[in-house]
């Protein structure tokens, strides 16, 4: 799957063409690892020497090529998304495994897709690029990625359910600008906060997102 | 979205039942349900192989390993 999909530039304040697939392979792991990785590192050695240790992301020390054998289960689906000859972000889904059932008494025991690593390039990143002195390049890289994670559970048949945990610091991504409902810290992974849409949830999402 | 192929199943009155119970709480399709199904063996399958275990946890945080054949 390759679509065309829009993102902004923050520069120009602009929407500018971006390319969202799911023929992720090795590479694009590699990619993270010489392109991201360098600048999360720097970025968070800058906020560690000023103090800010609350502001380095909690993912700062991800490597996704460790996920290359998951590469060829089927239970996992991953997206990316590239512009300006860039990886702009990266994303793990699952559509099935532990974590694939709703917990929401609404919907408690229905299949969802769940939402298993989400990154962005560092560069889209507010706290990242001004820890460096710069201003995010892109943005709604994120918000792109979650259209695609309800799309996939659509095409799963779970009806837009998503579900996943977050870091702490992303927390208000997902209730405020997603809009997800947060249902509780789960002990079972590192007391981080589980969230989830119902499928009305995630067909305003998707009504939003566009 | 991938191709699809499509195949005659044949299953038991108890293996039918089952599927509708399973298909309604899940809220998926009985075909969905047999794909979640197949993708959950190749990951059980793909993590055995490469020496890790799979294990069921009770409340008071019994391990019983399960054993997959």
């Amino acid at each position: 799957m390759k679509a065309r999909i829009q993102i902004v530039d923050n520069a120009t304040g602009q929407a500018v063409e971006a390319e969202i697939f799911d023929e992720v392979t090795v590479e694009h792991f590699i990619e993270t690892q010489q392109e991201w990785r360098p600048i999360v590192l720097k970025a968070a050695r800058q906020l560690a020497a000023r103090g800010s240790h609350q502001l380095i992301p909690q993912h700062f020390h991800w490597d996704w090529t460790t996920k290359a054998p998951e590469l060829k289960v089927l239970a996992n689906a991953f997206y990316g998304i590239r512009c300006n000859n860039q990886l702009q972000g990266l994303m793990k889904v699952e559509t099935v495994g532990p974590f694939c059932t709703c917990r929401l008494p609404e919907q408690a025991g229905k299949s969802l897709v769940y939402v298993d690593y989400v990154e962005v390039a560092p560069w889209n990143l507010k706290v990242l690029a001004a820890a460096l002195g710069e201003k995010p390049r892109y943005n709604i890289i994120g918000t792109r990625l979650i259209e695609a994670a309800v799309l996939k559970s659509k095409e799963e048949e779970c009806k837009g359910r998503i579900g996943l945990h977050s870091l702490p610091m992303t927390d208000s991504f997902y209730i405020n600008a997603c809009r997800m409902t947060p249902v509780g810290r789960d002990p079972a992974k590192q007391n981080l906060l589980w969230l989830e849409y119902t499928p009305e949830q995630a067909e305003n999402f998707l009504t939003g997102a566009k | 979205m991938a191709d699809k192929r499509t195949m005659t199943l044949n299953l038991t009155d108890q293996e039918m039942s089952l599927l509708d119970e399973l298909s309604a709480r899940k809220d998926v399709s009985k075909t969905a349900l047999l794909r979640q199904a197949l993708r959950l063996y190749q990951m059980v399958e793909t993590r055995l192989s490469r020496g890790e275990k799979l294990f069921f946890e009770d409340d008071e945080k019994k391990k019983a390993e399960l054993m997959v054949v």
